[in-house]
């Protein structure tokens, strides 16, 4: 395959990942904070904006000093188009991308990723998040799903569907580890009462309560939630599992000796053996740091493997091989 | 015929494809028409609704501009199919294979020959140095079988007689093909028992035909199985369906310039499993975007390179790079005498009688009848920039004079030709309209032509113009076999 619609289906699964992940975490903070008391509305809207990486871009974008307020925050990760993380950019670039690979991906998800765009732009957003943010999110995060259920339904698993799925699955690993990373970072004493319903949210977040519920039932054990978050085998949100989902793309894919391989293999492995008591005990935060940088590197050693063939890119893999 | 689909029509004086000067239905188009006639007026909205349905579907559509971002439109198809017997239709592709063996001959001959026709003065040198796509940079580089237009779409009409002449040559990147292929698919399913009636010679095998063409001409250094490609702009071409779609036809990458890399004169693509050596492309690119390092620096679509790795003889650029010399409508009016000069044989296919403006003579006798005249500048394509004097306002036609005066090179001149009408769907009833036709010739070893071609037809009335973005659609067009046997059921009702 062509290595720049490789690429383009990469991002394609990136974004619309970026989207449904960005969408569950502003509907979650905005829900918790009406039952919370105003003075942690600050707080939660700064830490969201550390979580995905904005809080330079969001001061940037009110000309270098920008209060925190809900609506401005809000306004920036769901509607600003000059905000390239915002919902509407993500969905945005997942069409483009998904425009350029139409050759490639069955017309359904065409269809689909087309049809979640035109919708957005149909509406006044404005109004949504003045109004009725719930509704806005649900079409979003429920959106998203049709497009990876469409995708799941309609496309051969050939190399197209390798790509798309590696992006998309290696985007939620990274999404995941900053929404444990920052929540857990900034809370000092874990099991205060007043914590509480920080867990719940975060597992609303990955859309995990209900799961994680079935399992510990009423507890809510902090490194229970990262247990799960993490290390579970067979939740389809948890770092490992989005990881090992990964990695198989990776092996059809060819790229079983390279150094994406290597490198996923390695941070999966960390993730299958490591003990959550043990990681609670060495830090929480300085793990979750490595791995987000892991998984990041993982994404560059798949540009450079895939993406970015060049003469002088030949001649430096045989001579480092 | 005063009711049905016929029943207010008349040939206004103009030559009918279908029907004679008295008003009898031509042989040919008698099987159709008795067909179109049992079909209730009110029938034709239903079969209208199936044929967009078909091409809405393919996303069979090209982009207009305007407005900022662009809309894309589907190319109408006329319901109504052109009809043309085997015998005229044998004339027509010996005439285009004729003519583009000549012009073949002749780019070969300038670019990496003895520049023959230049010594001995059939074409005067001056001509093909001033003309806007000679390119020096394609000195020096072969193609085998001297095909330098691999493809060709040789633009036809027909007079008030019903002559057949070459009206221009389409000699760089000709498009519509695409449409001429998808209007057969729609056609079967909008008219199955017409077409059934009739034994129309097949048009689906151009993808198959293209890639052995495009393969025959890989550089020896390929090897057995060359690696051919689609290169196009991208997706914000108004071709850019076209593009996708021949490269799907063929079974082939369709590649944009920054999947292309050239390194020590060979071109490669860069794919998931690293550099895969390129032998044929097959570019839908303009010359002077096609490689920053010979032609425009500033052009980001080019593969910088392109044209060492042709010189050394590592790829094949298709159609070859300098053939716009021969599309310079001045430069037109020699191909009659290139005929002549590099086959020996009389044009079969005549041109339309064109006045050059640097002759006195014939200036003057423009000048003096620019009412009656077409005026074109000798580099544009797509109708752009003409004058159509009957139609012209004075002030328009002061405006002409002076460009013609200034810069008699610059333009060309040819009586008003009537060309030929065709029955075509105007609401619930028919009138004539128009057309043209484009026939696509495809050179290698050997140059086949496909049958039929791209007929467009002017949709509004009384207009000569049939460019898709200027109002025109198009008509499938049947060549008919030389044993016309219906292989239909003549009992059957078109679904």
């Amino acid at each position: 395959m062509l290595a720049r619609l490789a690429e383009n289906l990469f991002w394609a699964g990136r974004y619309i990942e970026r989207a449904e992940d960005t969408a569950r975490m502003v509907d979650v903070t905005y829900h918790t904070l009406l039952e919370s008391p105003p003075q942690e509305t600050t707080h939660a809207y700064t830490q969201l904006l550390e979580v995905l990486h904005l809080t330079g871009a969001y001061e940037a974008s009110g000309g270098g000093d920008r209060a925190i307020t809900p609506e401005d925050v809000c306004a920036f990760l769901v509607r600003d188009p000059g905000n390239a993380g915002s919902i509407v950019s993500s969905i945005s670039y997942a069409r483009e991308n998904a425009r350029s690979v139409r050759e490639l991906i069955s017309s359904e998800l065409w269809e689909a990723v087309n049809h979640l765009h035109f919708t957005l732009r149909a509406r006044d957003l404005d109004a949504d998040l003045a109004d009725q943010p719930f509704e806005l999110f649900r079409i979003v995060k429920q959106s998203c799903q049709t497009v990876s259920g469409v995708a799941l339904e309609t496309m051969p698993r050939d190399d197209a569907w390798r790509f798309l799925t590696l992006g998309r699955q290696l985007e939620r690993a990274e999404m995941t580890c900053r929404l444990l990373n920052v929540r857990f970072s900034q809370l000092v004493d874990y099991s205060a009462p007043v914590a509480f319903h920080h867990w719940i949210a975060v597992l609303k977040s990955a859309s995990g309560l209900e799961a994680f519920r079935k399992r510990y039932r009423a507890s809510m054990d902090p490194s229970e939630v990262v247990e799960f978050l993490l290390l579970a085998p067979d939740f389809p949100r948890s770092v490992r599992f989005a990881l090992e989902t990964a990695e198989r793309q990776l092996d059809h894919l060819g790229g079983r000796t390279g150094r994406a391989t290597r490198l996923l293999g390695r941070t999966r492995a960390s993730l299958q053996y490591r003990d959550v008591v043990e990681l609670m005990d060495e830090g929480l935060h300085p793990f979750l740091d490595q791995l987000q940088d892991e998984v990041a590197a993982v994404a560059d050693a798949v540009a450079t493997e895939f993406f970015r063939q060049s003469p002088e890119g030949s001649m430096y893999a045989v001579a480092t091989t | 015929m005063d009711t049905g689909l016929f029943r207010e029509y008349t040939t206004d004086g103009f030559f009918d494809e279908a029907f004679d000067a008295g008003g009898g239905v031509r042989e040919h188009y008698r099987s159709l028409i008795e067909r179109l006639d049992d079909i209730p007026p009110e029938d034709l909205e239903r079969r209208e609704r199936i044929r967009d349905a078909i091409f809405r579907t393919q996303g069979i559509t090209f982009t207009v501009y305007g407005d900022g971002e662009g809309v894309e439109r589907t190319f109408p198809m006329d319901l109504i199919p052109r009809v043309i017997p085997a015998e005229e239709w044998d004339v027509v592709e010996a005439g285009v294979i004729q003519r583009v063996t000549a012009l073949n001959r002749f780019l070969d001959d300038l670019y990496v020959g003895e520049r023959a026709a230049l010594h001995d003065g059939i074409v005067p040198r001056w001509l093909v140095r001033t003309a806007a796509d000679f390119r020096r940079e394609a000195f020096g580089i072969p193609v085998p079988f001297e095909a330098r237009c691999l493809v060709s779409g040789v633009d036809l009409i027909r007079d008030h007689e019903g002559t057949y002449r070459v009206l221009e040559d389409n000699l760089r990147n000709p498009s519509g093909i695409s449409y001429v292929l998808e209007n057969r698919v729609a056609m079967t399913r909008v008219l199955p028992v017409a077409f059934a009636r009739h034994r129309v010679r097949p048009v689906d095998q151009y993808g198959q035909l293209l890639l052995n063409a495009l393969r025959s001409v890989a550089p020896p250094a390929a090897g057995e199985q060359p690696l051919a490609v689609v290169l196009t702009p991208g997706v914000h071409n108004s071709a850019y369906f076209e593009h996708a779609f021949l490269a799907r036809q063929m079974g082939i990458e369709l590649v944009e310039g920054r999947d292309l890399v050239v390194d020590e004169h060979v071109v490669s693509m860069r794919t998931t499993r690293g550099l895969r050596r390129v032998d044929v492309i097959y570019r839908r690119i303009d010359d002077e975007f096609l490689d920053p390092v010979v032609f425009r620096p500033d052009s980001a679509l080019g593969v910088p390179g392109l044209m060492s790795a042709a010189r050394a003889g590592n790829v094949t650029v298709v159609n070859a790079v300098g053939n716009g010399v021969a599309d310079d409508k001045a430069f037109y009016a020699y191909v009659p005498a290139l005929i002549r000069y590099y086959l020996g044989e009389e044009p079969i296919l005549p041109n339309v009688d064109t006045y050059l403006l640097w002759d006195d003579e014939q200036r003057q006798h423009v000048l003096d009848n620019l009412g009656s005249m077409v005026v074109k500048p000798v580099a544009e394509s797509g109708g752009y920039g003409m004058l159509i004097g009957p139609a012209a306002e004075e002030d328009e036609i002061e405006r002409f004079r002076e460009l013609i005066e200034n810069d008699p090179r610059g333009y060309i001149a040819q009586d008003v030709v009537q060309l030929s009408r065709h029955p075509t769907l105007v609401g619930d009833h028919l009138e004539g309209r128009h057309v043209d036709l484009r026939p696509f010739a495809i050179a290698g070893e050997r140059i086949e032509v496909i049958p039929g071609g791209l007929t467009r037809v002017a949709l509004r009335k009384g207009s000569l113009v049939v460019n898709s973005s200027q109002g025109g659609g198009s008509k499938d067009t049947w060549v008919l076999e030389h044993d016309p046997i219906s292989v239909g059921d003549d009992d059957g009702e078109d679904a």
